[in-house]
């Protein structure tokens, strides 16, 4: 084929890519790239959306499959119950007294996680290796890493917070799974990030190393 | 209300209506259920990614815009996508391991998909498109898009380097639009 010789114009070469990338044959690396350009590139997020549009039909070719009930765990995570302990008559909250004394007498209590409010984004959609999620419960934003593990020596993971057109604002670092920082609301519509730096984090004050993952906050 | 059912439930998910994410739920999981087992291979492996999908389905659907697109359309978007990452971030040699098993779902999807296709009338235009490609290039479209294959898995299957089959997908790609879109 002669024509397969010919070098693809620009138009053609970013249209090729989106359809590359709803087809899904790329590698990791990629798509990532790829996520990423559709986030400013509005021209390119264009393309994609109309490649999904044009193979949609091939999408009868997937069979219906029983799923089993999953509703209860997704909305667990999505709707956590609010920690109201129930009203108990004075046997009961003395147990529950001598049971929280002898918990931090052991060392125990601090070992349970703080209920971290409702789930308000997902960072790191793309990388099913590395995770975390941000939930607001009112009075504090938390970020927790729930996939991958921490950064490795002489480097840390930092938290990004970005409203739109904005430079991104550091919360802080997260050398273990979760960092909690006092926050008024969970602003929707901002991005969060976390990023890898040097120990001690970014000497700029802007993230230097590359974004591990991103997720935008949404309005709950 | 519209003429797609699945659009109406999703622009009541994205006002936060947990009634509408459940009928979503009862509606649409058995679909994405298939695309996830398709892709991904195992049950156990769906049932975690379908847990994610509908995780994202209730963050992100005020994104969703009707104008533009068919509510399944969108929801098996986000299950594929989320298929196609989760084996891209497998170690590859893992992947490769199973190659025989890929291999086995290439020959039983690849017919199946296109005679499903005839099968369905609203899908002729596609069908005919894909009939004007190549065979061969026109099977590598299909099993990447059904099956989640990769460039490397689609220049193992065909025996051709990658960059020659990167070369001949996107010429098929383009091509494909050009049917599409006349």
């Amino acid at each position: 084929m002669t024509t397969d010789d010919a070098p693809l114009s620009p138009e053609d070469q970013a249209d090729a890519l989106a359809a590359e990338y709803v087809l899904g044959v790329l590698p990791l690396s990629e798509r990532l790239a790829c996520e990423a350009r559709m986030k400013t590139d509005a021209a390119f997020a264009a393309r994609v959306a109309d490649w999904e549009g044009r193979l949609a039909p091939l999408n009868d070719a997937y069979a219906d499959m029983p799923a089993p009930d999953l509703l209860p765990k997704i909305e667990a995570r999505l709707f956590p119950i609010a920690a109201k302990p129930p009203r108990r008559p004075l046997f009961g909250w003395l147990a529950g007294a001598v049971t929280a004394v002898v918990l931090v007498l052991t060392g125990m209590a601090v070992l349970v996680p703080p209920s971290a409010g409702t789930l308000v984004a997902v960072l790191g959609e793309t990388d099913a290796a590395l995770r975390f999620e941000a939930r607001f419960d009112g009075q504090a934003l938390t970020v927790i890493r729930v996939a991958g593990s921490a950064a490795p020596e002489g480097q840390v993971q930092e938290v990004w917070l970005i409203a739109p057109e904005a430079a991104p604002v550091s919360l802080g670092l997260l050398p273990g799974e979760r960092l909690s920082v006092a926050y008024p609301e969970a602003p929707a519509g901002w991005t969060l990030a976390v990023s890898l730096e040097p120990a001690g984090g970014s000497p700029t004050g802007a993230p230097t190393g590359p974004v591990l993952a991103a997720g935008l906050i949404t309005d709950l | 209300m519209t003429d797609d059912p699945v659009a109406d439930l999703l622009s009541r998910v994205a006002a936060q209506d947990r009634a509408a994410f459940r009928t979503l739920y009862s509606q649409t999981s058995a679909k994405l259920m298939g695309v996830l087992i398709r892709i991904l291979g195992t049950r156990p492996e769906a049932e975690e990614a379908l847990q994610e999908v509908f995780t994202r389905v209730w963050l992100r659907a005020a994104r969703f815009d009707a104008t533009k697109g068919r509510g399944m359309t969108w929801l098996v978007a986000i299950a594929r996508n989320h298929a196609i990452d989760r084996l891209r971030a497998r170690p590859s040699d893992a992947a490769r391991d199973d190659s025989e098993g890929v291999i086995d779902r290439i020959r039983d999807s690849a017919p199946t998909a296109e005679t499903r296709m005839i099968a369905m009338g609203e899908a002729g235009r596609i069908a005919d498109c894909f009939a004007r490609l190549e065979p061969d290039r026109a099977a590598a479209v299909r099993g990447a898009y059904l099956d989640g294959l990769s460039y490397q898995d689609l220049a193992d299957r065909h025996a051709v380097p990658l960059n020659t089959m990167r070369t001949w997908l996107r010429r098929g790609l383009l091509k494909l639009r050009e049917c599409l879109d006349a």
